[in-house]
């Protein structure tokens, strides 16, 4: 700690209209502290400039989030833990509830704010791209009155916002008018959790009748502020998506960008990292067009993927790679029997080593965990369909353990059974039944076990 | 007598309790009364004379305790292995950071702004800050031509075999500083009194390290001098050698003012100033019949020691010696040096060299298997070493170890072949490729050679007034589990229970000098000392007829109460004696070098995004063999942390140097992975036993270090088809690579639309 | 008084630790961290790196997990706050410690009270969580000595136990 405590003063006035009077009354001499995740560390390693500070952590006035018809006012002072935790910002504007979760790590969402981020005007502060995509308007206080203010005009430079000498950002106002769009954003720091981002992106994307209608890509850690990629934008806007587009996006994003080289990263780096980032948001875009789009056909959109997205797209079903191409290879199909039969046709015709990666991608029965490699669709799909698995009580949980153990030392696989709707007492008794079969016998069980498996999840695909 | 084993149990820890209620006493949790607080003034240059040293007038000096060279009692040094390294520079500055003067004040507060208040006024020199500067001589750094220490192992002939070789394949591999970054940064108390002498306290491996170096600094004998450890919050060999330094540094300051002085580095002092493990840079020739045997090799292995020798002589053998790994070399020259840089000293960290050495090693092996068409589980075994054969120092294996079966399940337990397949047809589309690795490997254990007989350790076990045992040593927890794994050892040999026996905490003036706790000795050495002394107990209560031959626990404690109250006290000391079988030749470096070798066999799952170029490592199989799995958890949680710390080292702990200073000292920015960056690391142990360790045991400590490394790149090389032969290995190294060649394009075909 | 002695000025902040009532004379920006291990001699809560970033001086504010060291004590006026010493009730161990001695979830003990206390605010919010979520709230507390596995399985456990009521 490098700092003399001594040498500070702290003050709480506790309302804010008390904090901004005080600011009117010295302006340019307290300095706003919040939640402190910034202003701590620069404090603790004896780099703070300012020696008055006003505490707003906490202001009711500040902390809140109102919820209108249209428009959507989050308090400056809501934490990243407020955000994630609220309903309609989560999902009315995922783009900051996801860049709260990767923001730090728990401790820090608890305190850090978002307008602590804002004003802070770090490049690399993860919830401001969204900010940008999302036409954000920022609403300032002070002794004086209010404005509002675009938050695309705000931050103007290295760690320079236009917030006038007294004000405070109150509020962050969003409209409610994104929910046809498909929202997308990625992070890429140095690890996995409690990373300052070296490139990241939040972009939102709407189709209409195949081609990009709208479309907004914002990125920070490549420029002294976040930006808007205005002239990528542009290229794309109105085009379909096709592989020749997302070549010329990427490559219009890498250029766009005006990274630094600094102790996290390069240049090349994240202008490279930044194309690439484009480049994955189109063809998610492209694949999945508009997430709320009525009257349009989860066949009829998946016709359309190119192959290798398709069999990508409807592998969670089964988790054989071989069976998915064959999927994708049947189309057009037009409806769920058709798609059923060609399910069936397909497995029917598989090789052995095709069943045994389908069995892989489960997770044992009575495990929560599916295999690592396993689509994060499938694992999900596991877990309910082993609902009533989880739920059993210990002695037949340790049963179904030692059963799956002693499958699995004769069949050298794991056990596999269609365990929707079906108790752990009920399961229990199938596999006792099935340990005494012969390996042919066995194969052709669990196979049988998979196909309906893949009849119930396509079921689901359907209707998703 | 009894029935319930206690070793190969997982008993609790038995300091654990007061760990998990916050009970634990670090040396920042005790207060002395009176006490000061102490800081460092540190150079800001690589190298030059100090020209003058002025106190700016703004600060009242006379509060402050103020302790320059002049005030060294005795010799200016950090005694080591040799005593170049100043305790505070006098003079010339060979360092950034190296420390010049130390401040004192009861207001800690006071200290950052006084230390910023003096400035030093410098005459620059010249200053090398790589090992190819250091090479080049054209400065002079240390010494007569910057080379701290060289080393020279020859076994066969192998100029005789380059010409009928097959296949000559050679390449160069380095690795880079790494932080040690124990979550507990370093920090002493200490006390002056000019009757008693000399005491600290502190976070510490070695308490007789720090007593050796405070004798000569203040010309003391050894019975005024006392080191205390205290809880010590994560070390890894960062507080082997270091803390003397920190400990010379408190101990000045209470000399001078007569008042106990604490001294606590925060993050950015202990990541800038302290020791960090030893760049390295291993050049391989070798030559390798078309069999895929190796023939002969040349290995060039170079270290960057930092400013002062410290213990680099140490770490340059243990990474000569490894160099080989486990594979059959018929003849070898191996050519290993330390060499000096304006750099902070490098120093101990978990391997010791090894993990240098064996990095560059295990990717060779990949290489010459790509060379001569053999996959690298296959160039593997046909080079294994087997039972009867000979190590590159001419060390004789004489245990059944079958090192292709260990390979056999490893590649089992992890899929590999599956998953080669696998991969390798899933690697055709997309943008996120997989790769499997492999690296095999062996960490001897202990003392190199006759490092053990030089120590000669000394342990102790007495009798309590209340009839427990209590085990003297001066070798340390700092959580990889010292206390739980020695009183498991004196329970199980004199068939007690666990509660039975306690370990005292080391105080020099209490406990013998068992040795540093370092080498992945404790438990073997160390632990096998204190049975024979538990059981020298024993055969004094029977000798004295107060027990019986056969007795259960509490019958014991009442022979102990009893002899205690008619002797007065009951103690048993042993010292170690080398094993007739542990033959070293000091000189052509031949001969035994461990007492014994544990084996293992490492397999790494990755996965490249080449949309951000970073690596996850997916799945880690970690399978060894030890001896004797005593604590299994224990052992357990020292695989998983030490392959923690292996993932870290090859991809994400980079050292970022300007003019010989880490610019990257905060843990923003120096980057060890969160629980959301590791997969779950599955361990597996075979037991083939160990006749110079404690129930069998070998050492395990470091081994983990050794085998991430090479199998995580050897993986990503596998995923992409590019060689990495650096580590460690960044995003940002991986893509400039990539945007090198035209590989980048091949891998992930873009504006085409034949998907 | 001048400018630079009411500069100086401390002030009587009071809030609740472990339960029991506290009032302290400090400089209104004093780190929590600080007066918890130095004026309230509760050493359980460790500085580790004074920048927010590896988790050991984590304390729960009004049942929210926070890092000390980043909280101006006068911002812990009137709150609520348990450090690592009142967890344990009557001598009684808490399941997660308990849990953390059986699986080998503490090494050298001190990332332990701040890992301890990230463990108990997620399981009291998500008593059955995945192991997902355990890395996930977690992710704030670094451990060098583990490779976090047996703090997961800690986790795991107690949560198998029915940690928090």
């Amino acid at each position: 700690m490098r700092a003399h405590p001594a040498e500070y003063k702290l003050v709480a006035p506790g309302t804010l209209t008390a904090v901004l009077s005080l600011l009117a009354r010295d302006p340019g001499v307290w300095l706003p502290i919040a939640g402190g995740t910034d202003v701590m560390v620069q404090y603790s390693a004896g780099k703070l400039p300012a020696r008055k500070l006003v505490s707003i952590w906490n202001l009711p006035e500040l902390r809140r989030i109102e919820v209108s018809a249209d428009e959507v006012r989050i308090g400056a002072g809501c934490t990243y833990t407020d955000l994630r935790e609220h309903e309609i910002v989560n999902s009315e504007f995922a783009l900051l509830t996801s860049a709260a979760s990767w923001t730090g790590g728990i401790a820090n969402q608890n305190r850090g704010t978002i307008g602590g981020n804002i004003v802070n005007a770090s490049p690399a502060a993860d919830s401001l791209p969204a900010l940008l995509v999302y036409d954000a308007e920022l609403l300032l206080v002070s002794a004086q009155g209010e404005r509002r203010v675009p938050y695309a005009n705000f931050h103007i430079d290295y760690r320079k916002t236009r917030l006038a000498p007294g004000e405070l950002v109150r509020a962050v106002c969003l409209q409610k008018q994104f929910s046809g769009y498909y929202a997308h954003a990625r992070k890429a720091g140095a690890r996995n959790a409690q990373a300052i981002a070296k490139v990241c992106l939040a972009a939102l994307g709407r189709m209409a009748e195949g081609a990009v209608e709208d479309i907004r890509l914002a990125m920070g850690s490549v420029a002294p502020v976040p930006i808007r990629l205005i002239e990528t934008e542009r290229i794309v806007k109105g085009k379909q998506i096709d592989p020749q587009l997302i070549q010329l996006a990427k490559t219009s994003a890498a250029a766009e960008v005006r990274p630094i080289d600094d102790i996290r990263s390069t240049p090349r780096y994240r202008a490279a990292v930044a194309g690439n980032l484009v480049a994955e948001f189109l063809e998610h875009l492209g694949a999945r067009g508009s997430r709320n789009e009525n009257g349009k056909d989860v066949l009829a959109r998946w016709n359309e993927l190119p192959s290798l997205e398709a069999a990508q797209n409807i592998l969670p079903c089964c988790g054989s790679k071989a069976w998915a191409r064959g999927m994708a290879d049947r189309r057009p199909i037009f409806d769920g029997a058709a798609l059923l039969a060609a399910c069936d046709e397909i497995w029917k015709s598989l090789r052995e080593s095709d069943w045994l990666e389908a069995f892989r991608s489960h997770p044992r029965i009575g495990e929560s965990r599916s295999p690592a490699s396993a689509p994060a669709q499938s694992a999900a799909w596991s877990g309910g369909e082993q609902q009533k698995v989880a739920a059993a009580g210990e002695d037949v949980k340790v049963a179904l353990n030692e059963g799956n153990r002693a499958y699995e030392q004769r069949f050298k696989r794991i056990f596999i059974v269609c365990a929707a709707g079906k108790s752990a007492p009920e399961i229990l008794e199938i596999l006792q039944r099935r340990l005494q079969n012969d390996e042919k016998t066995e194969l052709h069980e669990a196979a049988e076990q998979q196909r309906q498996i893949a009849h119930l999840r396509l079921k689901k695909w359907l209707s998703s | 007598m009894k029935n319930t084993p206690i070793v190969g149990t997982s008993v609790p820890r038995m300091e654990g309790r007061d760990k998990v209620t916050g009970h634990s006493r670090y040396v920042d949790d005790m207060v002395l009364p009176g006490m000061l607080y102490g800081a460092t003034v540190r150079s800001r240059i690589p190298r030059g004379k100090i020209r003058k040293i002025t106190f700016a007038p703004a600060i009242d000096w006379n509060e402050f305790v103020i302790v320059s060279p002049r005030d060294i009692p005795g010799k200016n040094c950090i005694a080591l292995i040799e005593d170049d390294q100043p305790c505070l520079a006098d003079g010339i500055v060979n360092h950034p950071e190296e420390p010049l003067l130390l401040l004192a004040h009861p207001d800690r507060h006071l200290l950052p702004k006084a230390v910023e208040a003096v400035s030093i006024e410098y005459d620059p020199l010249p200053a090398i800050f790589t090992m190819e500067e250091s090479e080049a001589q054209s400065q002079i750094i240390w010494g007569a031509d910057n080379i701290f220490k060289s080393y020279l192992i020859e076994k066969g002939d192998v100029d005789a075999v380059w010409q009928n070789a097959d296949h000559i394949v050679e390449a160069e591999y380095t690795t880079g500083a790494q932080e040690q970054l124990y979550i507990e940064n370093n920090g002493m108390i200490a006390s002056f009194d000019p009757q008693q002498g000399l005491t600290v306290w502190g976070s510490l491996q070695c308490p007789y390290y720090v007593h050796k170096a405070l004798m000569k600094l203040f010309g003391l004998p050894a019975d005024r001098v006392r080191v205390v450890q205290m809880e010590t919050g994560g070390a890894f060999g960062g507080k082997e050698e270091y803390p003397s330094m920190i400990a010379a540094h408190a101990a000045l300051l209470a000399m001078k003012s007569g008042k106990p002085v604490k001294i606590i580095y925060d993050r950015m002092e202990d990541m800038a100033a302290t020791t960090k493990r030893h760049p390295s840079r291993t050049r391989h020739r070798t030559a390798v019949a078309k069999d895929g045997r190796i023939l002969a090799g040349e290995i060039d292995f170079t270290i960057d020691g930092g400013a002062y020798k410290t213990l680099s002589p140490v770490v340059l053998s243990r990474g000569a010696i490894h160099a080989g790994g486990p594979y059959y070399w018929p003849s070898v020259r191996i050519r290993a040096k330390a060499v000096a840089t304006n750099a902070p000293p490098h120093g101990a960290f978990r391997g010791f060299g090894a993990p240098q050495s064996l990095f560059a090693l295990e990717r060779h092996m990949d290489r010459i298997a790509q060379v001569v068409g053999l996959s690298p589980a296959e160039i593997r075994r046909r080079n294994f070493l087997k039972p009867g054969q000979t190590t590159t120092t001419g060390q004789t294996v004489n245990e059944a170890i079958d090192l292709s079966k260990l390979l056999d399940r490893a590649l089992e337990l992890s899929e590999y072949d599956s998953k080669k397949n696998k991969f390798a047809q899933e690697n055709q589309q997309g943008r996120r490729k997989k790769g499997v690795g492999i690296a095999a490997f062996l960490h001897g254990a202990g003392f190199t050679g006759a490092g053990e007989r030089f120590l000669g350790s000394v342990v102790g076990v007495e009798a309590c007034d209340d009839g427990s045992l209590r085990i003297l040593v001066s070798s340390t927890e700092f959580g990889q589990g010292t206390n739980t794994a020695l009183c498991q050892i004196v329970a199980e040999a004199l068939s007690l229970r666990y509660e039975d026996v306690a370990i005292a905490q080391p105080d020099t003036q209490e406990v013998p000098n068992s040795g540093p706790t370092v080498a992945s000795r404790t438990v073997m050495v160390v632990g096998k000392l204190v049975q024979s002394a538990a059981v020298g107990i024993r055969k004094t209560l029977t000798a004295s007829g107060m027990l019986e031959e056969s007795y259960s626990p509490e019958e014991f404690r009442a022979a102990c109460r009893a002899y205690v109250a008619e002797h007065g006290k009951l103690r048993s000391f042993v010292q170690y004696e080398q094993p007739d079988d542990i033959v070293w030749d000091e000189e052509k470096y031949r001969g035994s070098a461990y007492a014994a070798f544990a084996w293992a066999v490492y397999i790494a799952e990755v996965t490249v995004d080449l949309t951000t170029y970073s690596v996850a490592v997916d799945d880690f199989v970690a399978l060894q063999e030890i001896g004797k799995v005593l604590h299994p958890v224990l052992a357990k949680g020292q695989i998983i942390g030490g392959v923690a710390q292996g993932i870290g080292f090859a991809l994400y702990e980079k050292v970022v140097w300007e003019q010989g200073r880490m610019q990257n000292g905060q843990m923003t920015n120096y980057i060890m992975p969160t629980s959301a960056d590791l997969p779950p690391i599955r361990v597996y142990f075979e037991e083939l036993g160990n006749i110079h360790g404690a129930f069998g045991a070998k050492g395990i400590g470091e081994l983990p270090m050794d085998g991430p490394a090479p199998a995580i790149i050897n993986a990503i090389e596998d995923a992409l088809h590019v060689p990495f032969n650096s580590i460690p290995l960044l995003p940002e190294d991986i893509f400039a690579a990539l945007s090198e060649s035209a590989v980048l394009e091949a891998l992930v075909p873009s504006a085409r639309g034949d998907r | 008084m001048n400018e630079s002695s009411e500069q100086r000025a401390k002030c009587e902040i009071s809030f609740t630790v472990n339960g029991k009532l506290q009032t302290v004379h400090a400089y209104p920006m004093e780190r929590l961290l600080d007066v918890l291990r130095h004026e309230l001699g509760l050493t359980g809560t460790k500085e580790g790196c004074g920048e927010g970033e590896c988790g050991s001086c984590s304390v729960l504010i009004d049942g929210l997990l926070v890092n000390s060291c980043l909280i101006p004590i006068l911002q812990a006026s009137g709150a609520k706050i348990v450090t690592i010493e009142g967890l344990a009730t009557d001598g009684r161990l808490q399941f997660l410690q308990q849990s953390f001695l059986e699986c080998g979830g503490a090494q050298c003990g001190i990332c332990t009270p701040g890992m301890i206390l990230a463990a108990y605010h997620l399981l009291s919010k998500k008593p059955q969580p995945t192991l997902e979520e355990i890395r996930e709230g977690l992710s704030g507390n670094l451990c060098r000595c583990t490779g976090y596995m047996q703090i997961v399985e800690a986790v795991a456990e107690a949560a198998r136990l029915g940690a928090v009521r």
